[in-house]
């Protein structure tokens, strides 16, 4: 201790130092600007159209507690397991991950926690009862995420679908390759845990009234996706060897007994296009893609196109269908022209225009059409649809009061995350519409349903992380069956992680814009003045210590906090 | 052991020797091998020490004092623009009385650019209140790094260990490198009195009222009178354990001399040459090195220089509007003197930014004094004449 009166240089320590100052001090008082926490939108989560909230549940995987972060993902989202196979995984593409080792392996780890939340316990709890009904058409990926959605804020909902079994394209677009069909079954059981009511084999317009829907439900949710498919419009097309794709796959994934001629050229550069020749090529026949333009422009998901050419599927680019050859009653050959690649079209692809003279002939005994699909929308009633689209507006609303729309049939993203996250963003609108609530001019993003605040107006990029926390760890491989052993079933291609795998995997997480306790703030403060909270999760800022120098903002690895002015 | 070692690498094996337990530096030529040298060792695992990485002089060496005020033995090495850049944290570590060990290559500063040596960067750091220690040989150079520290540590004030750059950075030369256990009982572990101790938090360097600023001050002064004393017993105790002492000064052929030449570092090594060759002419000449630099031995420079007649300052540097830095100092010291007992004093300023001084130059010089021939008490070796001092200061060429 410094003597308060020293009589001789002797009575003063070495230098100066003293044990009570930092709390004597009021430096809070000099503050402009102060510290608070903020999380924000990781690139991730930004880009994930069904809005998990992924840093959240990194963080917990990545503590060990994977039945919480199973939790966290099943809130809003019931799919899962399902999109964890099936998703393109856009989350990956920015991952602030990716310079330090690679990517993290978000979707395995979605897989992972799917697979492993199919038990009743980890649900969400559902809302009290709110004695309104909603009818929802359709029981594909949408239409599932809307009734779960609204099952669990406390409302009566019934899906109606024409097949026997929900899942919608899941269950008769995606083959098992890629989504295992117990898979799926235990997902829909589990909606069906929340009080969701399938009610299969009923086609809205057939076997029930699209009025009486409107009559015995305070709302309807139409989600019917895209089913007819576009015509070739070329001579011979007419021939029963010349194959709509999506029923195609619909009857192969039933394990319908067909019989196919071989080889068939399958038209078309989508994700349909690409299933029907992986799925053809498992059932014995030798396929082979068509497709107008180049591998580029193909807007099939571009992994499943690289599984495809690994499987060794002949892919014919640049090249258009003119004519299917028919010879003595049978195809011999589909006529086709080259084509080379022009201006951008209104889709910004370069559009493809025709080569002339370059007509030639690909021998096959049979085509698939695969160019595209349309919705089948003929039992809503007129101002409710646009063509064959719905006419939802950015609320997800019709004209017509009380119908609400989502899916592709209404804005023909095309993919089942992108379903999903509609589904989640209808629900909060009826929801809203259902408690009498004014709509906003949009629906908010997917993301507001999260129960943790996060300011969604900003999305945490390379930029705003501190790089000097995050060392080189390299994203770990992902397991696939051998291309040779996939031809002759429908067994799953990739194989899942393991626990450990996963926990390993998701230490690797940057929890971009989400705090993770790490403490840099607490052990950076120079004046004391930051203190875990006693037994819950966070820390608080002793305002009247805080000088507000910003040290912690800078230091926190992952922008978790935020420097505001002191508004006086 | 015996080693063909430069400069830097003497450096290097001075605070292996040492143990140095925290290492943080930045680079820069012609600092740069020192600190790679240490790297490498610590990463062959031949010095148990942290290597700090940092991204510039001013991190390192508040590195230094952050892991000093823990307790533990530090050092770091720099040159010119570099230790300009740390001397904020120069000032706080000698206030702190952290007695970090700092390796200085001379360098003269930019601009212009020049990476070669000049001692305006260290001398520049003069009144910060770290000790300086000027060195002229390899050997000399490990073995002031080892006494540095035990001088620091006793004292409680920081060291700069300085060496020309280029003729003693990089000049290999035969050195005998000490063995560890020999310097282990030389330099026993640190053991910081005023370490900070996680049971005692406290704020370091806080706030200090006008009513005790001043007796800190105080305290830092009578420690760099104590530590003149150490200098010279820390330097005996050494000869004992090596065969080689060393002082507060070089005195070289003194014993009679009428005119002395004054410098540090390697142009004492040349001077000796010239010393000889003046003395077999029959001249009586003698050669005084200064060593330590701060603390200013101001009464062995008097003792040393008083009655001679003539005296020579050679300064590889320059305070611009007065003189040379070492003539400055020792003329100050010599005021002291009665004045009967002062010699004749001239300053020559020489060697900035690398040039060679070599042994015509300074038997030039000396003879020039001797021969009445320089009697401005300045006067700037071989440079370009000035037709008109005037113009030639604004002249833009």
């Amino acid at each position: 201790m410094i003597k308060l009166t020293p009589e001789v240089l002797e009575d003063l320590p070495i230098t100066s130092y003293s044990d009570n100052s930092t709390i004597l001090i009021k430096t809070g008082a000099w503050k402009y600007v102060q510290p608070t926490y903020e999380d924000k939108l990781p690139a991730c989560s930004h880009l994930c159209p069904a809005g998990n909230d992924i840093s959240k549940a990194m963080d917990l995987m990545a503590r060990g507690d994977l039945a919480a972060a199973g939790r966290l993902w099943r809130a809003g989202n019931p799919l899962p397991a399902s999109l964890g196979r099936v998703c393109p995984h856009p989350c990956e593409s920015e991952c602030n991950r990716a310079r330090f080792g690679g990517a993290i392996a978000i979707h395995m780890l979605e897989r992972f926690l799917g697979d492993h939340t199919l038990g009743e316990e980890l649900l969400p709890e559902r809302g009290r009862a709110t004695g309104k009904r909603v009818a929802v058409v359709g029981a594909g990926p949408a239409g599932i995420t809307a009734a779960y959605n609204l099952a669990l804020a406390g409302h009566e909902v019934e899906v109606f679908d024409d097949k026997p079994q929900p899942g919608g394209y899941l269950r008769t677009g995606i083959p098992a390759y890629r989504l295992p069909k117990q898979v799926l079954d235990a997902e829909i059981a589990l909606v069906e845990k929340v009080g969701v009511h399938f009610t299969p084999n009923t086609r809205v317009g057939r076997d029930v009234g699209f009025a009486e829907l409107r009559e015995r439900f305070n709302a309807v949710i139409v989600a019917v996706g895209l089913h007819g498919s576009r015509p070739l419009g070329i001579p011979g097309e007419d021939h029963p060897n010349v194959y709509n794709g999506v029923h195609l796959l619909e009857a192969i994934l039933a394990g319908e007994r067909l019989d196919l001629p071989s080889p068939m050229a399958v038209v078309g550069g989508g994700n349909t296009a690409i299933d029907v020749a992986r799925s053809l090529l498992r059932i014995g026949v030798e396929p082979m893609v068509v497709y107008r333009r180049s591998r580029m422009e193909m807007p099939a998901i571009p992994a499943e196109v690289d599984e495809a050419v690994a499987e060794g599927i002949p892919f014919e680019l640049l090249t258009a269908p003119s004519r299917v050859i028919v010879e003595n009653g049978k195809v011999v050959a589909l006529e086709c022209r080259k084509m080379e690649l022009g201006e951008p079209d209104e889709s910004g692809r370069r559009r493809p225009l025709p080569v002339e003279g370059s007509e030639f002939r690909i021998p096959v005994a049979g085509v698939v059409t695969a160019i595209g699909e349309t919705a089948e929308l003929d039992f809503v009633p007129e101002p409710g649809r646009d063509g064959w689209r719905l006419a939802a507006d950015p609320r997800f609303a019709t004209p017509v009061e009380g119908v609400f729309a989502a899916g592709d049939a209404a804005f023909g993203e095309g993919t089942v995350t992108a379903a999903v996250g509609e589904g989640r963003r209808a629900a909060a609108i009826v929801d809203a519409y259902l408690a009498g609530r004014e709509l906003p001019a949009a629906a908010p993003p997917v993301q507001v349903a999260w129960k943790r605040s996060v300011n969604l107006d900003q999305t945490v990029h390379e930029e705003q992380l501190n790089p000097a926390y995050f060392t080189e760890v390299p994203r770990p491989p992902i397991h696939e069956m051998e291309p040779g052993a996939r031809t002759t079933s429908f067994a799953e291609v990739v194989e899942g992680f393991t626990e450990e795998e996963v926990i390993r995997e998701a230490r690797r997480c940057l929890v971009c814009g989400t705090c993770n306790e790490c403490r840099n703030c607490l052990y950076f403060c120079p004046d004391v003045a930051i203190h875990k909270r006693m037994e819950v999760f966070g820390f608080d800022i002793d305002a009247e210590h805080c000088k507000g120098c910003g040290i912690c903002v800078e230091e926190c690895p992952r922008d978790a906090l935020s420097l505001v002015e002191v508004k006086s | 052991m015996r080693m063909v070692l430069k400069g830097n690498g003497a450096v290097a094996q001075g605070v292996r020797l040492a143990r140095a337990q925290v290492i943080s530096a930045y680079p820069i030529t012609p600092q740069t091998s020192i600190i790679e040298g240490l790297a490498t060792m610590v990463a062959r695992g031949e010095l148990e020490a942290r290597f700090v990485k940092v991204e510039s002089e001013h991190s390192a060496l508040a590195g230094c004092i952050a892991a000093e005020s823990a307790g533990a033995r530090t050092f770091t090495a720099t040159s010119a623009q570099g230790l300009a850049l740390m001397h904020e944290l120069i000032h706080w570590a000698a206030g702190a009385r952290l007695p970090i060990v700092l390796a200085n290559v001379n360098r003269a500063m930019a601009p212009g650019w020049s990476i070669w040596t000049d001692q305006t960067d260290s001398l520049s750091q003069r009144d910060t209140g770290w000790m300086q220690v000027y060195c002229q040989s390899s050997q000399e150079v490990v073995d002031s790094v080892i006494q540095a520290y035990k001088v620091s540590e006793q004292v409680l004030l920081p060291t700069m260990v300085v060496l020309d750059a280029f003729f003693l950075s990089h000049t290999y030369e035969d050195v005998e490198v000490p063995e560890q256990e020999m310097v282990d009982g030389f330099l026993p572990p640190l053991d910081l009195p005023h370490k900070m101790d996680l049971d005692h938090p406290a704020a370091l360097g806080n706030l200090v009222f006008p009513d005790r600023y001043m007796e800190f001050r105080r305290k830092m002064d009578l420690a760099h009178t104590l530590a003149l004393d150490l200098w010279e017993e820390v330097g005996r105790e050494w000869g004992e354990l090596t065969g080689r002492s060393y002082g507060l000064v070089e005195e070289y052929r003194m014993e009679d001399a009428e005119l002395v030449l004054v410098t540090a570092a390697t142009t004492a090594s040349t001077a000796r040459v010239v010393i000889d060759a003046m003395r077999e002419e029959g001249i009586p000449v003698g050669l005084l090195r200064l060593r330590v630099f701060r603390p200013f031995p101001a009464d062995i420079v008097r003792r040393a220089l008083g009655g001679r007649k003539q005296v020579v300052v050679l300064d590889r540097n320059c305070s611009f509007g007065h003189h040379g830095i070492f003539h400055q100092e020792i003329k100050s010291a010599l005021y002291d003197l009665p004045r009967e007992g002062q010699p004749e004093l001239r300053g020559i300023i020489a060697g900035l930014g690398g040039r060679d001084v070599t042994p015509d130059d300074l038997h030039g010089m000396l003879s020039d004094v001797r021969e009445g021939r320089i009697t401005e008490p300045v006067t700037w070796w071989n440079v370009l004449p000035a037709k008109d001092p005037a113009a030639a200061a604004m002249a833009m060429g």
